[in-house]
């Protein structure tokens, strides 16, 4: 039993010229085995989310949970896709795709087996003796995920884990996430700037408004992917159905709307 | 890169080449720089020869590059087995910082030389004064870099590895220890360079071998000709080690990119 719990998270961070605000009191049940993804504004919080769901960061005020129990840093059930890739530029990407197997002592042959499952997996074949600076910034998003994956962790944590790829692998990527959730779910927090990949990939939305960090609205769409059987079906053909427009829109409309609210309560004020 | 390789070589001998003729022309052809300022090339053949058989200044040349090299290698060691570890570990710890960092603050804007007098006292004209006082001037520059090197590790290197369950060890092991390599090889490149500059000097105070006795000897008789190949032998054996440092550099950090 792996779920995410937020209650009452607010994060602050103290710098020199005061402090910023960044998380204002999220509640957030993700339940075992769900997929969530969330959307949001640059710098409205999301990173900060997931970094206190993995243990990196914590609440200034409120508690995070993973399993029922409090996050008090890394641990096993837990593997993290970064923004940045965080490659360690010293290890070849066998190395790097290998390094949590080998942090917890799985045997050299084993090892190998599975690391080379995921470089197949990821289309990586041919650059398993590469450093991450001879790749491509695609190559090296693939080689996270799959350092990622290969722990198979109870919750996966991906901060827009597909940014740097291009449309065709990235759709690729993205049936390939649906496949291996269908076949062995675990709990998923997905952060994305696609509102088509968040409404394709998760059973549930989460829409952040601008910092502050809170959340504006949780869409539910597992129901309707469901009932309509998305998961059968080509990306392409999902994308041009009406339920799946309409959960785009909705999504579009509450990003702009806020947006667009932000920007006049600031216009006045450059005026003056 | 084979081309640039060969390029670059080309370049480089094509400079000494052209000093080498300037000075042949100025001092032994022309004559405008007197053999009083500087040695033409024979007498500095001669001086070579001399220094080869029978030998200058209490040895011949093997000995005394022999003696220079193994206090510079001896000290540059002994510096950066103390250097680096001291600062990897401040580096890693803020406690141990705050009790080393006074102490290094107050040492450090004393020059090494200023120790010359203090290791005499302490350990005599021998070897170890010498080792003494040239491990005082390259551990700076090792202790220094190693510890920017830890500190300035992006901290997104160790939350991957840690989110991946990397134990402490592991964390200096595979993070923190080839993350700091670069800056630590930067720091060792100086540690070289200071390990010979404060060897000729304290060879020069006073010593029984070495290329810093020859030089001191070659003063004091007033033989331009064998200071230049003091000099030289100086600034060649300098050059050796600083290129043995930079393949082993190579070796140990073979995923750096090219510039
Ligand atoms: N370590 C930190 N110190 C100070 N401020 C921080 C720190 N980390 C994040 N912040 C601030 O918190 C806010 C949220 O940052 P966060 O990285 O979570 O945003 P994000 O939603 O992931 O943005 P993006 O979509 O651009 O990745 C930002 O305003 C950022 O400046
Ligand atoms: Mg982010």
């Amino acid at each position: 039993m792996s779920g995410i719990s937020f209650k009452g998270v607010t994060k602050r961070f103290g710098g020199r010229d005061g402090e910023v605000l960044a998380i204002d009191r999220v509640d957030l049940e993700i339940a075992d085995k769900e997929f969530v993804a969330i959307c949001g504004p640059s710098g409205c919080g999301k990173t900060t989310l997931m970094r206190m769901a993995a243990g990196l960061d914590f609440p200034s005020e409120g508690t995070v949970a993973v399993g029922g129990k409090a996050v008090r840093g890394p641990g096993p059930d837990r593997a993290v896709v970064f923004q940045q890739f965080a490659l360690l530029p010293w290890k070849t990407v066998k190395e790097n795709i290998g390094f949590g197997l080998k942090c917890r002592g799985v045997p050299a042959a084993e090892r190998e087996r599975e690391v080379m499952r995921y470089v197949e997996l990821m289309g990586l074949t041919g650059h398993e003796n590469a450093y991450p600076h001879q790749l491509s910034g695609g190559m090296q998003q693939r080689v996270a995920i799959a350092r990622s994956s290969v722990l198979q962790p109870d919750v996966l944590l991906m901060d827009e884990p597909f940014g740097a790829l291009d449309a065709q692998t990235r759709v690729v990527m993205q049936e390939e996430l649906i496949h291996l959730a269908r076949r062995n779910p675990r709990t998923v927090l997905f952060i994305t700037h696609s509102v088509e990949e968040a409404v394709y990939l998760a059973d549930r939305v989460v829409v952040m408004s601008r910092r502050p960090g809170r959340i504006q609205e949780t869409i539910d769409i597992g129901a309707t992917r469901r009932a309509e059987n998305w998961e059968a079906q080509a990306i392409e053909d999902v994308m041009d159905r009406d339920s799946f427009i309409h959960f785009r829109t909705r999504i579009w409309k509450l990003l702009r709307h806020r947006d667009e609210a932000a920007a006049a309560a600031q216009r006045p004020a450059r005026r003056a | 890169m084979a081309w640039r390789l060969s390029r670059r070589a080309a370049i480089g001998t094509a400079t000494i080449g052209a000093s080498l003729l300037a000075w042949w022309l100025l001092t032994a052809v022309t004559g405008i720089v007197g053999p009083q300022r500087f040695p033409s090339p024979a007498e500095t053949w001669a001086a070579l020869a001399q220094l080869w058989d029978p030998g200058y200044a209490g040895g011949r040349l093997p000995q005394q590059v022999y003696h220079s090299l193994r206090l510079v290698l001896l000290s540059f060691l002994a510096a950066s087995a103390i250097g680096v570890p001291l600062g990897m570990a401040m580096g890693l710890s803020r406690r141990f910082e705050a009790f080393i960092n006074p102490t290094f603050l107050l040492l450090r804007p004393i020059p090494p030389l200023a120790w010359i007098p203090l290791a005499i006292v302490w350990f005599g004209l021998g070897d170890g004064g010498k080792i003494f006082t040239i491990c005082l001037a390259a551990f700076v520059p090792a202790t220094i870099n190693a510890y920017v090197g830890v500190r300035n590790i992006d901290p997104i290197f160790l939350a991957a590895a840690r989110v991946h369950g990397a134990s402490s060890a592991q964390l200096v092991r595979d993070v923190i220890l080839p993350g700091a390599l670069p800056l630590i090889f930067t720091g060792l490149r100086l540690s070289l360079q200071a390990s010979w500059t404060t060897l000729v000097a304290a060879e020069l105070v006073g010593a029984f071998f070495g290329l810093g006795r020859v030089l001191n000897v070659a003063y004091q008789d007033i033989f331009p000709g064998m200071i230049l190949v003091g000099m030289v032998l100086v600034s060649l054996a300098g050059a050796a080690t600083t290129m043995a440092l930079a393949m082993v550099e190579r070796r140990a950090i073979p995923w750096r990119a090219p510039l």
